[in-house]
């Protein structure tokens, strides 16, 4: 099996805080891994390792055997990284066609191909309707699914998806699991960082569990799930 | 076949974005419109001198918004840019012989080349930091400007001997003017336009509006924001040209001075509203009739203030107008059909 990412050792120090604490682990095309972890677990720092905003302290990251440790975010978004944020980052002053077309514009050149590209991400995750509002009168659940369209109008190969479940409704959250599986059985390799265990069950191919910065646990859902390490640290810990 | 065709049809339809190709009616109704005041004004020197004078701070409006607007970098250095132009031209014709015509195009490489090596540092800076970067580096020009008197005529400023002559972009009437100005402005609108419909354009929105979704989504945030920089540097260069030959004398405050220049053509772009195609052109039209009205009237009798009115202007627009006249234009014309659907339901 061919890997597509591979981490070895990742590190990120702030201070005297050790975010991420040694991470290592390979990812191959066409896989979906999920990664869960309490509150404050370097979830969102290691998405930032990858993604370039911010750079290992120690460790190497490559893709396809090439270490991008020092790649800044668009020459990664170029080499086929798509990520949607935490929280929305979302162009206020530009319409939600023109948000996602700020993405298709990578392999569009001319207006109208970047345009026709940023539709049918809009269509995917269901903001057709809303494609020429503008981003600061956008909802929150809508915002979160622009950035999802946005990755995904960049034609990325490995798409990062930070918590893009939260502020969804049951409906939403059910077609944005259907979105998801949909083109990761299409071949799109998917790191999804999501808090809501029964969509990490429904879709995961595996699951890394984080816990301050380091590697808790890693394996099928089931096996993690069950894993007492994780119940004490992860889901005993949230339900207190 | 047609039906295919037609299924295929949907999403491109729907996917419609405004292009250049659609913007040119309007601009070219504007261009008419501008064009039927200089006819109308034919004759009114008073009139011609405001017309281009209106055009001339137009089309630097517009070319300040193309980095200050789409790309949201708070220029304060057009001014510079705007001297390079008129001392090149004035240089060219009055060291060398040469047609003010055939320096408009090194002016806006001069420009652009000067705007690149301006703003490649004070990028590294944000927000305010960067206008006030930029505002140093006007005030070291307005110095340089009175040290190389060679280039410039320090103090007393270079003069362009009066020639008539289409070549010499020399005239004895005003009306000569007033079209070369619309021309300028005519150029700036395109390229603004031009700009805004393209990837260039909405790459430079994008940084301004998230750096962080503008650089996941594969943009250089640095690039962009020198390529918007350097084509707004190169329009303003060519508008420093014509500038000279309209008044054939300047001096470094003429050029320099910061509240007139690099400040006005942003004070008038964020009048008009900052960051839309004509916004600028609104600004202009309303700014610079109203301060030769006020100097002519008010200023005569209390010295300035035309100014205190002018600063009420802008206090006014700025509480009111928070998009500029553009944008209160936008929402009167959007409002129409809405009260007709009130009325009719
Ligand atoms: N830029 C930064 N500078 C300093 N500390 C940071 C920075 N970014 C994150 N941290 C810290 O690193 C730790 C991990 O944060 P991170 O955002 O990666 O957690 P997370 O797993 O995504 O949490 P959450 O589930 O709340 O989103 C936290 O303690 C956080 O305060
Ligand atoms: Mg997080």
């Amino acid at each position: 099996m061919s890997t597509l990412l591979s981490l070895r050792g990742v590190s990120k120090r702030f201070g005297g805080l050790l975010a991420v604490n040694g991470v290592s682990m390979d990812v191959a095309p066409g896989e979906l891994v999920s990664i869960i972890g309490p509150n404050g677990a370097g979830k969102t720092t290691l998405f930032n390792l990858l993604t370039g905003q911010l750079t290992p302290s120690t460790g190497t990251i490559a893709l396809r055997g090439a270490e991008i440790n020092r790649l800044p975010p668009q020459a990664r978004a170029r080499l086929g990284f798509g990520r949607t944020f935490q929280i929305a980052q979302t162009l206020t002053t530009l319409t939600a066609l023109e948000n996602a077309m700020i993405g298709g514009f990578m392999h569009h050149r001319d207006l109208r191909g970047a345009a026709a590209r940023a539709m049918a991400a809009l269509e995917l995750v269901g903001l057709q309707d809303r494609a020429g509002v503008k981003g600061s009168l956008l909802t929150l659940s809508e915002r979160r699914r622009l950035e999802v369209a946005r990755a995904l109008a960049l034609e990325p190969d490995i798409v990062l998806l930070d918590e893009v479940m939260a502020g969804l409704n049951p409906t939403e959250i059910g077609h944005m699991v259907h979105l998801v599986q949909t083109l990761n059985d299409g071949g799109l390799t998917f790191l999804v960082i999501e808090h809501n265990l029964k969509v990490v069950r429904q879709f995961s191919n595996r699951v890394l569990v984080l816990h301050r910065g380091a590697m808790l646990a890693h394996g099928t859902a089931d096996e993690v799930l069950s894993n007492p390490a994780v119940v004490e640290a992860y889901v005993g810990k949230s339900r207190q | 076949m047609s039906r295919s065709e037609a299924v295929s049809e949907v999403p491109a339809k729907a996917a419609r974005v405004r292009c250049f190709t659609d913007e040119l009616p309007l601009l070219a109704g504007v261009a008419a419109v501008l064009g039927g005041a200089v006819l109308l004004m034919a004759g009114d020197n008073f009139a011609l001198n405001i017309l281009a004078t209106t055009f001339l701070m137009a089309g630097l409006a517009t070319a300040w918004n193309v980095i200050g607007g789409f790309g949201g970098q708070f220029s304060l250095c057009h001014g510079v840019f705007f001297a390079e132009g008129a001392y090149l031209t004035a240089n060219g014709v009055v060291h060398l012989g040469l047609s003010p015509w055939l320096s408009l195009a090194p002016a806006a490489v001069l420009g652009a080349v000067t705007a690149l090596a301006i703003s490649w540092p004070a990028f590294r800076l944000r927000g305010p930091f960067f206008a006030i970067a930029t505002m140093t580096f006007s005030e070291v020009a307005y110095v340089l400007a009175n040290y190389f008197d060679s280039v410039t005529g320090g103090a007393q400023g270079i003069r362009v001997p009066y020639h008539a002559g289409w070549l010499n972009m020399i005239f004895p009437g005003r009306i000569a003017y007033a079209w070369i100005m619309l021309g300028f402005l005519c150029c700036c609108l395109a390229a603004s336009l031009l700009l805004l419909r393209s990837r260039l354009g909405y790459y430079l929105q994008a940084v301004r509006d998230n750096e962080a979704a503008a650089q996941a989504s594969g943009i250089d945030v640095l690039r962009t924001k020198l390529l918007g920089f350097a084509i707004s540097g190169g329009l303003t260069a060519i508008g420093g040209s014509v500038f000279m030959m309209y008044v054939r004398v300047v001096d470094p405050p003429t050029l320099l001075t910061l509240s007139d220049v690099g400040v006005r053509f942003a004070l008038i772009a964020l009048i008009g509203g900052v960051g839309t195609g004509y916004g600028p052109l609104l600004g202009a039209l309303l700014v610079v009739p109203l301060e030769a009205w006020l100097r002519a009237s008010v200023g005569a009798y209390v010295p300035g203030a035309n100014l205190i009115v002018l600063g009420a202007v802008l206090v006014l627009a700025a509480l009111f107008f928070r998009q500029g006249l553009a944008g209160a234009l936008d929402r009167l014309l959007a409002r129409r059909p809405g009260r007709r659907g009130a009325a009719a339901a």
